[in-house]
C-alpha cells in the first residue's frame, strides 16, 4: 500500500511538471535597418515655445533651437537651447522670470525603416536639463482692513537641473525638411532653497515647487546635408591613409 | 477663440489669516450671542456693525500692536493685540499674505470679563485662538 501511493505520488508529480513547459527566451529579431539613414546635422526650431501662454498659467513664453545627428545606427544624440521667460501680473504681485537652459541626450529610434529613403522616426529619448535663472518680484501687495502693504523683492539668480524621458516622432515633409512633436516628462533633481521667496519658476521645467512636470513641443527641423564620414574618408584618403579601400592582387593561376 | 480663452486668467486673491474669537458669556460659559459693532481705532471703516455674533474674526495690521474699539450690545470696551508678524507666501499666482504669533492681549472690562488665548497663531486656517467671555446684559457695566 505504501509503494502504491508513493508511486501514485511519483506520478502525480510527473504528470504536474510535464504540464509545465519551459518558459520561451523570447528572441528580438535583428533590425534589418542597421544602417545610417541620416547624413548630416539636423537643426531645428520649436515653434510651441511662443505661444506657451495658451496652455499654463501667466504669460510664459521664449524659444528653443536644436541639434541633432544619427551618429550610429538609430541612435541620435541631441542638443537643445533656449530662452524661457515668465511674467505673472495680477493685483497682488508683479512677477518675473527668465533664464537661457540647455539640454542634452539621446534618443533611440523605435520605428523600423522600410528602405534607405524612410527617414521617419520614432522615437524615446533621454535628456539632462540645466539652467542658470533669475528671478523678482518687482511689486507685491497685502491689503487688509488695516490699508495696503506693498513691497519688492531685488533679483535672486539660482541654478537648476533636472532629467527628462520623452517620446517623439519626426517626418520628413520634403527633402531634408522635418516636423515633429514630443511629450516629455521633466524630473527635478534639485531646487535651491532661496529663501522668501522660494523659486517659482524654472525656465526650461516649469513650475519649480513640482517634482515632476509634463511638456509638450513641437518643432521644424532641416537637415544640413553634411556627410561628415565621407569628409573623414576623403580627408585620409588626401593623407594616404584609406584603411577601407583594400586592394586585391589577382594572382595568374599556374597551370 | 484660444486668445480670448488665455485672456481670461482668473488669479485668486492671497489668503487672510485672521484672529478667531469666541463670544462666552462669563455666567455660564456657554456660547453668546451679542449685538456687536467693532472698529479699529485709527481706521474710518467699521468692522462689524450691529452684527449678532457669537463668533469675531479680527483682522490685524502689520504692526506689533492692534487696537480695535468693541461694542457689545452698546457697551463699549477696547481690546489691543500684542504680537509678532511674518509674510508668508502663498504662490506668485495669489501672492503674500502675513501670519501673527499672539504675545498677549490687553482690555477695558466695561463689558468684557476676562480674555484668553487658546491659540497663539494666527494663520490663514482661521482656528479658535482667543476666548472671549463677556459678562451677561443683568450685570450690567461697570
Amino acid at each position: 500500500m505504501r509503494i502504491l501511493s508513493f508511486t501514485f505520488v511519483l506520478c502525480l508529480l510527473a504528470a504536474i511538471s510535464y504540464g509545465q513547459k519551459e518558459p520561451q527566451k523570447k528572441i528580438k529579431p535583428k533590425r534589418t535597418d542597421n544602417y545610417i539613414r541620416m547624413k548630416g546635422i539636423r537643426l531645428g526650431a520649436d515653434i510651441s515655445r511662443p505661444f506657451q501662454n495658451l496652455w499654463t498659467k501667466g504669460n510664459r513664453y521664449g524659444s528653443e533651437f536644436s541639434a541633432d545627428m544619427e551618429l550610429w545606427p538609430n541612435l541620435f544624440p541631441a542638443f537643445e537651447s533656449g530662452i524661457d521667460i515668465m511674467k505673472i501680473k495680477t493685483d497682488y504681485v508683479d512677477y518675473r522670470s527668465s533664464g537661457s537652459y540647455s539640454r542634452f541626450g539621446i534618443d533611440y529610434n523605435l520605428l523600423q525603416a522600410e528602405n534607405k529613403n524612410d527617414k521617419n522616426i520614432f522615437y524615446v529619448g533621454l535628456r539632462y536639463g540645466f539652467v542658470l535663472a533669475r528671478q523678482q518680484v518687482n511689486s507685491y501687495s497685502i491689503d487688509s482692513y488695516w490699508g495696503s502693504t506693498t513691497g519688492r523683492f531685488g533679483n535672486q539668480n539660482y541654478f537648476a537641473h533636472w532629467g527628462e524621458f520623452l517620446l517623439g516622432i519626426k517626418g520628413e515633409i520634403v527633402h531634408n525638411f522635418y516636423m515633429g512633436w514630443t511629450i516629455r516628462g521633466k524630473i527635478r533633481l534639485d531646487n535651491k532653497d532661496l529663501g522668501m521667496p522660494p523659486a517659482y519658476f524654472i525656465p526650461g521645467y516649469g513650475k519649480a515647487a513640482k517634482g515632476f512636470n509634463l511638456d509638450f513641443t513641437y518643432s521644424v527641423y532641416y537637415n544640413l546635408p553634411w556627410d561628415f564620414r565621407k569628409s573623414i574618408d576623403r580627408k585620409k584618403a588626401a593623407a594616404g591613409v584609406s584603411p577601407k579601400i583594400t586592394v586585391t592582387k589577382k594572382t595568374p593561376n599556374k597551370k | 477663440m484660444i486668445t480670448a480663452i488665455a485672456c481670461k486668467e482668473v488669479f485668486e486673491a492671497p489668503p487672510q489669516a485672521l484672529l478667531k474669537a469666541a463670544l462666552l458669556n462669563s455666567s455660564t460659559e456657554e456660547s453668546d450671542t451679542s449685538t456687536v459693532t467693532i472698529k479699529g481705532i485709527g481706521i474710518d471703516n467699521t468692522l462689524y456693525k450691529d452684527s449678532s455674533l457669537t463668533e469675531i474674526l479680527f483682522p490685524l495690521s502689520t504692526k506689533d500692536t492692534s487696537k480695535f474699539l468693541v461694542s457689545f450690545d452698546s457697551v463699549e470696551d477696547t481690546i489691543t493685540f500684542i504680537y509678532e508678524t511674518t509674510m508668508e507666501y502663498a504662490s506668485m499666482e495669489t501672492g503674500f499674505y502675513n501670519e501673527f504669533k499672539l504675545h498677549g492681549i490687553t482690555f477695558s472690562k466695561n463689558r468684557i470679563d476676562s480674555i484668553a488665548i487658546t491659540d497663539s497663531l494666527v494663520t490663514k486656517t482661521w482656528n479658535e485662538n482667543i476666548k472671549l467671555y463677556i459678562r451677561p446684559l443683568s450685570s450690567g457695566s461697570n
